[in-house]
């Protein structure tokens, strides 16, 4: 015990002192950052002050989509309307597009007729955003158009056009029904299957590169006449996680810091507002933990029978294979938490952390106490088998030097040991 | 009584036995070589006492116990692949070993200090081992060996890599050990560091004992039948029916006798044909019995 934790000491201050660990422990937030950064800039490019003029031949249509953009929640447009147009307003209005005084120009031409000729002028290439937004209000402007052309007035256009909101409920088990929070779980199941997925593959293969370093250093062999292999895993495990776990927590509490920015509203608020419930946060930090012991005793376990980084390559697919899996479900989970795939992947103990904290997102009380007691039992039960097959392999792996293992060779090590 | 006894051992890997049968025991205070050509089963019997693996059949004892895994606290082993943490600092190293050995942090600190201030590289202490050379990592190795003041000490190769100054450093401080009632075995390829530091010896081949006990002993058994002369005049006495072989290096010869030739016959053919300056019988070296004893097959 004495040894394990000695172990963990080491590996855990090594690491934190390491360059390796403050770049990437500055590196990753600054990269998310970055990226906040660039989508609140866009976000705001495109919620205002965007100048755009309308050029229509019909006076009240051109109003119309004018009062339409305006009324949008998301975007404010400065909006100009010449209607009706000359030649010259057109070739004015195209000379300012050219010398970017405005940004955008819509032509409409022949409203009146069946097929209207409207066409978007721009220096740049029209985003997605703005030009299903022109489209939506150039269309609702058409449809109010040709409904009063049929005598219908205006106050009735409204009633006819007027969109009904359709709120969505949801139900317990037990019969009680509350809001339902629409896409914000999903959202939040992507971001911890993200959060989870990516920490747990990373520390997995750096316990994997480790192992390899200190066997072409050649040092198990000092080691192992002091201390059990076992030890030697238990305690490279537990230093490896707790620096995990430090880079974690100082990336959550540089999030709690930077929360109540300008930068963090695009992820707040709105659409893709995420919100996580406290059984979430309870579960999450345990499934990493269990998550992390299982791959990395995994990847140690093989990371003794090979001699090089590369040569680990080829067992990365294994590793990959559970995580594709716990992505690929998903889909199926917002469909339906509890459709059997979804919840055999979330017993299951590789795809478990990865599915069963997402899963429990989108449930409502109560929650399958049942089935979460099962999944974590057998997490606790593989990485005990996991650990005990991986110290096997390790015992005898780190003294093998010259060539990876093949699958026949590690069958024979495990019976050595 | 044996610090260390490795009874009737044998350790198998798949048909390959890397140990048969290997018995032998070393007192404290006791200097002992353990010999063999490459692969003859010095390192599997090494390990063997470490507890890095375990015999198939066989008993190992420590400090007069069966073996036990906590003994390994009173031991101190120096492997033949070195091994150092590369990025780490000498002396968290030093520590690191020290503690892992069952010293204090603080204890383990001191003596660090004291054996690098020994050992010539107290100005290495806060570099990384990376930066240091093969020779100094030798050093750091061997203290790290040595810090927890080990009752058993076991060296595989300990003298590689080393030159004449730092090895003369390191056998010096093997000679204390040895004077303190540290009982030392080493496995080396180097017959002349054999022959002058260790009071036992056991060769090994092909996983076997061939030939093991006191030194002087083994040494005493085999017949003293090389003469060295050094001459000046006519070299006819070469020509002696005493002599097996002979080579003659310009008024320096090597002579090995015939069995049974009488070197009190040669010497007075030869004193009658040159001035002799010196006629020297000489007993074989280990180098030599070596050689002889494993069938000029070693290639160590």
């Amino acid at each position: 015990m004495r040894n394990m934790l000695l172990v963990a000491r080491r590996e855990y201050l090594e690491q934190i002192r390491g360059r390796a660990f403050r770049i990437s422990t500055v590196l990753v937030p600054a990269l998310i950052l970055f990226l906040l950064g660039v989508s609140g800039f866009t976000g705001r490019k495109l919620a205002g002050g965007r100048h755009i003029a309308i050029a229509a031949d019909n006076a009240s249509l051109a109003a119309d989509i004018r009062a339409d953009l305006l009324g949008g929640k998301r975007a404010s447009y400065t909006i100009d309307t010449v209607a009706p147009f000359t030649e010259q307003d057109r070739a004015n209005l195209q000379a300012r597009v050219q010398n970017k005084s405005l940004d955008g120009l819509v032509i409409i031409e022949n409203s009146a007729s069946a097929s209207p000729s409207v066409t978007y002028e721009s220096q740049s290439s029209a985003d997605l955003l703005d030009t299903s937004r022109l489209t939506e209000a150039i269309n609702a402007g058409f449809l109010n158009l040709r409904l009063a052309q049929q005598g219908i007035s205006s106050f009735q256009v409204h009633s006819l056009v007027q969109t009904v909101p359709l709120e969505t409920l949801q139900v317990s088990s037990s019969g009680k029904t509350g809001k339902s929070q629409g896409m914000a779980p999903f959202y939040a199941a992507m971001l911890m299957t993200f959060l989870m997925t990516m920490p747990i593959l990373l520390y997995g293969m750096d316990m994997a590169r480790s192992v390899i370093e200190e066997k072409g250093s050649r040092i198990f062999e000092v080691m192992l006449a002091v201390a059990r292999p076992e030890d030697l895993l238990a305690g490279k495990l537990l230093g490896v996680g707790a620096v995990g776990l430090t880079q974690i927590a100082i990336w959550l509490a540089a999030a709690a810091l930077l929360s109540g920015s300008a930068l963090a509203a695009p992820i707040l608020s709105g659409q893709m507002k995420i919100h996580f419930s406290v059984l979430e946060a309870v579960l999450f930090p345990i499934y990493f933990i269990l998550g992390f012991f299982l791959y990395s005793a995994f990847f140690s376990g093989l990371a003794a029978t090979c001699e090089t980084a590369q040569d680990l390559q080829m067992y990365i697919t294994l590793a990959v294979i559970p995580t594709w899996t716990s992505f690929a479900i998903l889909p199926f989970l917002l469909n339906n938490p509890n459709s059997p795939w979804v919840v055999a992947a979330s017993l299951f103990p590789p795809t478990a952390p990865l599915v069963m904290v997402p899963r429990i997102g989108m449930l409502s009380a109560p929650y399958p106490w049942g089935q979460l007691a099962l999944s974590l039992a057998l997490m606790v039960f593989s990485i005990w088998a996991v650990i005990w097959l991986a110290s096997r392999l390790y015992r005898v792996g780190i003294l093998m030097y010259g060539k990876r293992a093949t699958l026949p060779e590690i069958f024979r090590w495990l019976r050595y040991s | 009584m044996p610090v260390v006894e490795l009874a009737a051992v044998t350790k198998a890997y798949d048909s390959k036995v890397a140990v048969r049968d290997l018995s032998l025991s070393i007192d404290a205070g006791q200097m002992f070589g353990l010999l063999g050509p490459n692969g003859a089963g010095k390192t599997s019997s090494i390990r063997m006492m470490m507890g890095i693996t375990m015999p198939d059949s066989g008993r190992i004892s420590l400090f007069e116990k069966p073996f036990d895994r906590r003994n390994l606290d009173r031991v101190g082993y120096l492997p033949e692949e070195r091994g150092l943490y590369k990025k780490m600092k000498v002396l968290d190293q030093l520590v690191f070993f020290g503690e892992l050995h069952g010293l204090t942090r603080e204890a383990a600190r001191k003596r660090a200090v004291d054996w690098a201030s020994r050992m010539e590289i107290s100005g290495s202490l806060d570099k990384k081992t990376q930066e240091l050379s093969k020779g100094m990592q030798q050093k750091i190795q061997f203290i790290a060996t040595l810090l927890h003041d080990p009752g058993l000490v076991v060296m595989d190769e300990p003298f590689s890599g080393l030159d004449p100054v730092n090895a003369t450093l390191l056998q010096d401080a093997l000679l204390d050990l040895k004077s303190q009632g540290k009982a030392i075995l080493f496995s080396t390829h180097r017959m002349d560091q054999v022959e002058k530091l260790c009071d036992s010896i056991c060769l090994i081949n092909n996983g076997e004992a061939v030939l093991s006990g006191n030194l002087r002993e083994i040494k005493s058994r085999y017949e003293r039948n090389r003469v060295i002369v050094e001459f000046q005049g006519r070299a006819d006495f070469l020509k002696s029916d005493e002599i097996a072989s002979a080579n003659n290096y310009s008024g320096h010869a090597e002579i090995t006798l015939k069995p049974g030739g009488d070197a009190q016959k040669l010497l007075h053919l030869a004193a009658s044909m040159a001035a002799i300056y010196r006629f020297e019988l000489v007993e074989p070296s280990l180098e030599e019995i070596f050689i002889q004893t494993v069938g000029g097959k070693a290639n160590a």
